[in-house]
C-alpha cells in the first residue's frame, strides 16, 4: 500500500537542483525546479549513474555519465543514449515539508 | 555483444574510477549550462571563416590559393570537430533544439552521422582506451610511423567515415555498431545517413556542373585542414596506457595558446573533460584549476607535444629507444627495438 513519507524541508534542496534520498533500501531522486518538487528513480536507466550528480536544466535532468536527458515530471527519456523512461513518484509539499508517495 | 548486454560488467572510466573528487557545490556550478558561450563561439567562428574565406577569394587564380585554403581549412575543420564533439555530449548549449541543430551541422562538416557520433563517443567515455571495448581507438598501439601517417594525413579517418556511412546506408551494421547502439537507434542512423549522402552527392554534382566555389571554400579546405584537426585529436591518448581504470593514466591534457584553445574549444583539458564530461567547454579552464592538485601537470603545448610524439614514432619505427622526454608516456610505450607486439588494434 502506498503512503506519504516525509523527505526533508523544502530548503534542503536548492532551486534547480536534485538530491538522492534513500528509504527502506530504495533510492529516489528528489528535484526542486521552478515548477515545484518532483521525484523519480535515483539511477539513470542507461548505465545506472546516480542522478544526484546530474545537472537539472529547467524541467530536465541530465545524467552525469553520458548526458542523456529525462523529463523530470514525466520521467520520459528525451535524448540518447537514454531510451528507457524513469519511474516517477507523486510529491506534495505541506507546511514547508516535502513528502513522497511510494 | 549487444548494446543491452554491454553494461553487465561496467565500471565507467571517469572521476570515480580515477580517485578524483570535487565538492558537489563546485561541480554543480561548473556544470551549469548557458546558450550564450556557445552562441558567442559560433559568431566568432563565423566571423573568422568570413575573414579566411576572403583570403581564399582574393587569392583565386594565383599560387596563394593553396595556403589560403589551408588556413581557411584549419579554421573550418578543427572547430567542426570540436563543436560536433561538444554537441554530441549535449553540453554546448542549454537549449536542446539549438544543441541538436548545431550537432547536425557540425556532424555534416565532420562527416559522421550524429547518432553514431553520440553512441560511439558515449562508449569511448565508458571504456576510455580499453582494448576491444573503446569504439574510438583510431590507431594501433604502440604507434609506428605507418599508423602516424595514416592518422595525420586524414586517410584513416576518411576510410572509417566512408565505411560507417556505407554500412549504415546498406543496413550492414558492424559488431561494434551493434555493441554501442540498440537496434532501433541503428535504424534511425541508417535513415539519417541517407540525408548525409544526399548532401555530399549534391555538393559533388554541383562542383561537377561548374559550381566551383564549393570546392575552393568547402571541400578542398576541409581536406587540407584535416591534418591539423587530427594532430589535436592524436595527442588526446597517444602513448598513454591502455586498459587503465584511471583517466589520469589513459589520457593527456596539454597546454594550448589562445588560438588553439579557441579552435579546440578548451578540449586540451582532456583529462579534466574525461573526469567530468558534464562540464561544458567554457568551464573547462575553471575545472582544470579546481582539480589541479589531483591531476598531472599538462604536457607542453600543441607543437612541442606533437613534435615529441612524432620523434618517438620515428625512433620506434627505426628500432631505436622510444622514451619520452617532456611528455607523459605509459612505461610500456618506452619501447626498445621497435614494436614487438601491438597492445591495441584500431576500432575506427
Amino acid at each position: 500500500m502506498s503512503e506519504w513519507i516525509e523527505v526533508c524541508a523544502t530548503d534542503c534542496i536548492d532551486e534547480e537542483d536534485v538530491i538522492r534520498w534513500d528509504h527502506d533500501s530504495r533510492s529516489f531522486a528528489i528535484y526542486h525546479t521552478k515548477k515545484g518538487f518532483f521525484a523519480t528513480a535515483a539511477y539513470c536507466t542507461h548505465q545506472q549513474a546516480d542522478l544526484e550528480d546530474g545537472v537539472v536544466i529547467g524541467a530536465v535532468i541530465e545524467c552525469p555519465l553520458h548526458q542523456g536527458r529525462f523529463d523530470i515530471a514525466t520521467g520520459k527519456a528525451l535524448r540518447a543514449p537514454v531510451r528507457i523512461d524513469l519511474a516517477t513518484f507523486p510529491v506534495k509539499v505541506e507546511g514547508g515539508i516535502v513528502f513522497i508517495n511510494i | 555483444m549487444r548494446a543491452e548486454d554491454a553494461t553487465s560488467d561496467l565500471t565507467p572510466t571517469n572521476a570515480a574510477s580515477s580517485g578524483v573528487t570535487l565538492d558537489r557545490k563546485t561541480l554543480k556550478t561548473l556544470a551549469r549550462r548557458s546558450d550564450r558561450p556557445g552562441l558567442v563561439y559560433l559568431a566568432r567562428w563565423g566571423a573568422g571563416l568570413l575573414v579566411t574565406g576572403s583570403f581564399v577569394w582574393l587569392s583565386l587564380g594565383s599560387w596563394w590559393l593553396w595556403p589560403a585554403m589551408f588556413v581557411h581549412g584549419v579554421l573550418l575543420s578543427v572547430p567542426a570537430y570540436a563543436i560536433s564533439h561538444e554537441t554530441a555530449h549535449g553540453t554546448a548549449f542549454r537549449s536542446h533544439w539549438l544543441n541538436e541543430t548545431v550537432l547536425w551541422i557540425g556532424s555534416l562538416l565532420y562527416m559522421e552521422e550524429p547518432l553514431h557520433r553520440r553512441y560511439t563517443h558515449t562508449n569511448h567515455h565508458t571504456f576510455t582506451w580499453h582494448v576491444g571495448k573503446d569504439s574510438q581507438m583510431p590507431f594501433d598501439t604502440p604507434m609506428a610511423l605507418g599508423g602516424w601517417l595514416a592518422e595525420v594525413s586524414g586517410f584513416a579517418l576518411m576510410r572509417f567515415h566512408a565505411s560507417v556511412m556505407l554500412r549504415l546506408a546498406s543496413g550492414r551494421h558492424s559488431d561494434m555498431m551493434r555493441m554501442v547502439a540498440p537496434d532501433d537507434e541503428l535504424r534511425k542512423m541508417s535513415r539519417n545517413v541517407w540525408i548525409f549522402l544526399a548532401v555530399y552527392a549534391s555538393i559533388g554534382l554541383a562542383i561537377a556542373l561548374g559550381v566551383h566555389w564549393l570546392a575552393w571554400f568547402l571541400v578542398l579546405p576541409r581536406l587540407l585542414g584535416a591534418p591539423v584537426m587530427l594532430l589535436f585529436t592524436l595527442i588526446q591518448h597517444v602513448e598513454m596506457a591502455e586498459n587503465a581504470p584511471s583517466i589520469l593514466q589513459s589520457t593527456r591534457s596539454f597546454r594550448n595558446g589562445r588560438l588553439g584553445r579557441f579552435l579546440y574549444m578548451h578540449m586540451n583539458n582532456h583529462v579534466e573533460h574525461h573526469l567530468y564530461p558534464q562540464v561544458p567547454f567554457f568551464a573547462l579552464p575553471a575545472l582544470r584549476e579546481a582539480v589541479a592538485s589531483q591531476v598531472p601537470a599538462p604536457d607542453p603545448g600543441f607543437v612541442q607535444t606533437n613534435w615529441e610524439v612524432f620523434t618517438l614514432v620515428v625512433r620506434r619505427t627505426l628500432g631505436l629507444a622510444a622514451r619520452a622526454v617532456s611528455i607523459r608516456q605509459a612505461p610500456h610505450m618506452a619501447t626498445v627495438g621497435g614494436v614487438k607486439r601491438h597492445m591495441a588494434h584500431r576500432t575506427m
